[in-house]
């Protein structure tokens, strides 16, 4: 029995402050209550085959298979994507050489991120700089639920370099989120309410403020508003992307990056998109650095072509424009789609609910668990060494991947 | 297995072989003196009517980290303009300022180009930058770590700390970051910027740390002398861009004391603020100043005309000269108490007066800037232009009637400002080896690439001798990369990876106990995760080579 400091891979926060109690394999939480975490740690591996039509049968095997599925589709999908940097190398390898599309499981919400920058760019900041320096922060309709401990360690933690006192807080948006509620006492605390269409009007409304004189401006609201984002030293807007309504979240997330680039003709104001799950990030990184466009690519004509509406992993399955479907998820048990039209193979783990309905099921290990890794944090500025803690014998992505290549 | 390269003419300014005809052999990746009587020559190249020159090093261009990034994902329109396709040995890509890790690689061995160097890797971003470099193949590579803005030291500075631990932390950082150098970026402005400050000259003081940028300069330029760092420090000075900082960059000579100084991308540090229009030339004042002061290397960060993409650590200046961006969008970030970044797309037009001028003033001070060994290529790419425009540049040199005529297109009111057209000196080739090899390999303290004399890397190339210069340089024949030809006729014929360079460093381990207490109290990151381990490089299938620290040359 032994106590290990753990960097967790299972959210995008990459908290390297977590101390397990490990024995025979077994993982104790010793110091977090991280919800994410605990269901993580949870999952009782009883048996970790490789699957072919739901029968149980060797790696070598499904690797095989696999690769003779490759070479046979005229047009396969990577999705999903839940992999480390080394993950996303391998995938693009294969990609290039087969002429593949990548897109991820959170492909739909964060393209709308991708689109508002690709129009107008943005201002932001990285995690500590939220932390010491933040004295406003104001949060536009997120529940946190995604990165738990966000609020403890960047936005209620005391020891900051700009000695904050108490930070002022706004939350704009339909529901006050549990988090938010409990420790409301910590903060100056302010509540706008408004839905989804209200949302995009207020923030355009505001941002066409920014110039007025406050005497102008007949909202009380935005009067209300405007006045403690003028006298703010540093202040930061978070938003949640998968928690915006789908439908109008790029013009919502464009309106914030604008009024964030307007806001610093008179102040200092930067934003961060609270994204990144299944590391989204750390894909779309590798993906920008390899290919020079991000999610959504294909490779289809030999060299990389970027389209966030045609690439979209839904659209594909359901217009059966790909022969072959290969989902990628090394941290979680998260649902795929399945059409049994299109031979779907998941490289998974091996608790997948899903493993016995695929073409083929190739279990893996978790980066960080099972493997030494790299993994981007949520500001996609600082990555994350995390080493290999347990041992099980589950491949990595990118050893099951590279054995596919090299056939 | 010795290969024998005959015949050539050699352009080899640290050996001072100055177009000699003379033969060259390589074994093992290494060039050696000759064979011994009992070994045999596997392979015999005849280089008859080539010129050779060690491989190319580009000692400041902007090939990877988050900034890169960030431009990619702000301009899908630059790579969708320029598309490669993959093939059996190479891999598929886009883009030319913010071109892909691949292609960068590609691109620069094809120019004749074996090392080029990152320089603004913030601490925080220096492992996935250095990840991502790992898939920039075929070039030797390093980075300078960007200081100078980050909380930590402007505070052991503002509270006097001596200057054994403020080389401490900097060795510190070098080492953990697996770096060849520190670069300062606007000393204390992008710090200052995140504290409402819109401007930082030399002696302003940060509200923060009520500590100016003079002060950052000299104990950091201190630092790196006293480590015996194999560069000295990197300046990209205060105000960049500003018309009239010229003031600004002889007072930083004059700051360092005669302590040795590389004055980076200085085109934009030379602008002085006479005439109708408050802008002007600065080159003669700055050329004149760096030619009396033997301490001072610097480049050129040159422009050309053409659409671009501004990337830099420095947010200060990139916030100030957002409302230039062309397309209209740009990108800033503050970053993890480091330092920020900030990324502009532009685009230089030769009707412009200001570009124009700009034009002008990187040529005037490769002119009159009078040693070549202090002075180097770059365009600080992709800032002031693709490095895919170094042939061209090098014509302008060497060629003084091209020069004019290209001079005679620009902005007529640009013309008039500069003294370009009267410069009649004109690079010649031994120049240009000093320029873009000996030179930089010389500053960066690196004693086994840049020459082709005895124990050096067998990074070779070889030109076709051609009138033309720009259609000489932007064609190698044949480049060698440690003895493996990796490109002929401008066609790759083979890709592998090149070496990472750091430098090798000690330090007090006392220093730690105060940084492990300040990133877990302010930063909320365990340390020991910050420090890159060797380990995790091999990973990645980088191949480290080891600087010492020894530099006695100060």
């Amino acid at each position: 029995m032994k106590n290990i400091t753990f960097t967790c891979p299972f959210c995008s926060l990459l908290c390297d402050d977590i101390q397990l109690e490990a024995k025979n394999n077994n993982l104790k939480l010793l110091n977090s209550k991280c919800p994410i975490l605990i269901n993580s740690l949870k999952r009782k591996i009883n048996e970790q085959f490789s699957r072919i039509n739901g029968q149980k049968t060797n790696i070598t095997e499904a690797i095989n298979n696999l690769s003779s599925l490759l070479k046979k589709s005229k047009s396969t999908l990577f999705t999903g994507m839940g992999t480390d940097i080394k993950g996303t190398k391998a995938t693009l390898k294969i990609a290039d050489k087969f002429k593949c599309i990548i897109d991820h499981f959170s492909g739909d919400s964060y393209v709308k991120n991708i689109k508002s920058v690709q129009e107008v760019g943005g201002f932001f900041l990285t995690l500590s700089e939220l932390k010491n320096r933040s004295d406003t922060i104001i949060i536009i309709q997120s529940s946190g639920d995604e990165l738990p401990r966000l609020f403890e360690k960047y936005i209620f933690s005391k020891e900051t370099i700009n000695n904050l006192k108490k930070r002022k807080v706004v939350f704009i948006g339909n529901k006050l989120p549990k988090f938010i509620y409990k420790n409301k006492k910590k903060l100056h605390f302010d509540h706008i309410k408004l839905n989804s269409i209200s949302l995009l009007n207020f923030i355009s409304s505001l941002r066409n403020s920014i110039n007025s004189e406050i005497s102008e401006i007949k909202d009380k609201k935005i009067v209300h508003l405007l006045k403690l984002l003028k006298q703010t030293n540093y202040g930061s807007i978070l938003w949640s992307m998968k928690e915006l309504d789908n439908n109008i979240s790029d013009l919502i997330v464009t309106e914030i990056n604008l009024l964030i680039q307007d806001l610093n003709k008179f102040t200092r104001f930067a934003g961060l998109s609270l994204s990144g799950s299944d590391h989204i990030l750390t894909v779309n990184e590798v993906l920008l650095w390899q290919t020079g466009f991000p999610i959504r690519t294909s490779f289809e004509k030999g060299f990389p072509v970027h389209d966030i509406d045609q690439f979209s992993t839904k659209r594909l399955i359901d217009e059966k424009e790909i022969e072959l479907v290969i989902w990628i998820n090394s941290f979680n048990e998260k649902k795929i789609i399945i059409n049994k039209k299109i031979k779907t193979v998941l490289i998974g783990i091996p608790t997948h609910p899903q493993k016995k309905d695929v073409d083929i099921f190739i279990p893996v290990g978790t980066p960080g668990l099972d493997h030494n890794s790299h993994l981007l944090r949520i500001d996609k500025v600082v990555s994350l060494p995390l080493k290999k803690i347990r041992n099980i014998s589950l491949p990595s992505v990118d050893y099951v991947l590279n054995k596919v290549g090299q056939i | 297995m010795i290969t024998k390269l005959e015949n050539g003419r050699i352009y080899d300014p640290i050996n001072k072989i100055n177009g000699k005809i003379k033969d060259l052999f390589i074994k093992n990746g290494k060039i050696i003196d000759r064979p011994k009587r009992n070994e045999k020559i596997s392979k015999i190249i005849n280089f008859k009517k080539k010129i050779i020159m060690a491989g190319g090093i580009d000692i400041h261009s902007h090939i990877a980290g988050g900034k890169v990034n960030l431009a990619r994902l702000l301009l899908p329109e630059e790579h969708r303009k320029y598309l490669y396709s993959s093939s059996n040995i190479l891999r598929s890509g886009s883009g030319l300022g913010t071109c892909s890790s691949f292609h960068i690689g590609y691109k620069y061995a094809k120019l004749g180009y074996t090392a080029v160097f990152e320089p603004a890797v913030l601490p925080s971003n220096s492992r996935s930058a250095i990840i991502e470099m790992s898939d920039i193949p075929l070039i030797d590579k390093g980075t300078y770590t960007v200081l100078g803005n980050d909380d930590f030291l402007l505070k052991l500075i503002q509270k006097k700390s001596n200057q054994k631990k403020i080389n401490d932390y900097v060795a510190w950082i070098i080492q953990s970051t697996k770096s060849l150098g520190i670069k300062i970026v606007n000393p204390g402005g992008i710090n200052a910027f995140k504290f409402n400050q819109r401007e930082l000259d030399l002696d302003e003081k940060n509200k923060k740390y009520n500590i100016t940028p003079r002060s950052i300069l000299k104990v950091l330029t201190k630092s790196l002398i006293d480590l015996k760092a194999p560069h000295p420090i990197h300046v990209h000075g205060c105000n960049l861009g500003v018309p009239g900082n010229v003031k600004t960059t002889l007072k930083q000579i004059n700051a360092v004391e005669g302590m040795p100084m590389h004055l980076t991308h200085i085109q934009y540090h030379s602008y002085n603020n006479e005439g109708d229009k408050k802008f002007s030339s600065g080159a003669s004042f700055l050329a004149e100043k760096i030619n009396k002061n033997k301490n001072i290397t610097c480049d050129v960060g040159q422009i050309m005309f053409a659409q671009t993409v501004t990337a830099s650590a420095d947010t200060m200046s990139q916030y100030r000269n957002h409302h230039f961006a062309h397309p209209k969008k740009w990108i800033c970030a503050d970053i993890e108490c480091d330092a920020g970044c900030g990324i502009v797309p532009f685009e230089y037009q030769d009707k412009n007066f200001v570009n124009s001028l700009q034009w002008a003033i990187g040529l005037e001070l490769f002119l009159l800037i009078k040693d070549p060994w202090r002075i180097y290529l770059t365009t600080d790419h992709p800032n002031g232009a693709a490095f895919t425009a170094y042939p061209k540049i090098i014509k302008l040199l060497m060629d003084r009637s091209f020069r004019n005529n290209e001079f005679a297109k620009i902005n007529k009111q640009a013309q008039k400002s500069s003294i370009l057209s009267n410069l009649k000196r004109e690079y010649n080739l031994y120049d240009i080896a000093i320029l873009t090899r000996a030179g930089p390999a010389k500053v960066l303290g690196l004693k086994n690439t840049g020459h082709l004399g005895v124990n050096a890397n067998a990074n070779i190339t070889v030109y076709s001798e051609i009138e033309d210069k720009e259609k000489m340089f932007e064609n190698p024949y044949m480049v060698i990369k440690d003895g493996e030809i990796v490109v002929k006729n401008g066609k790759i014929q083979k890709v592998l990876n090149g070496k990472f360079y750091t430098a090798q460093v000690d330090y007090d381990k006392n220093i730690e106990k105060e940084i492990s207490i300040y990133f877990e109290k302010y930063l909320g990151r365990n340390f020991e995760n910050f420090k890159i381990q060797n380990q995790e490089l091999w990973d990645h299938g980088i191949e480290t080579e080891n600087i010492h620290c020894d530099r006695n040359d100060y």
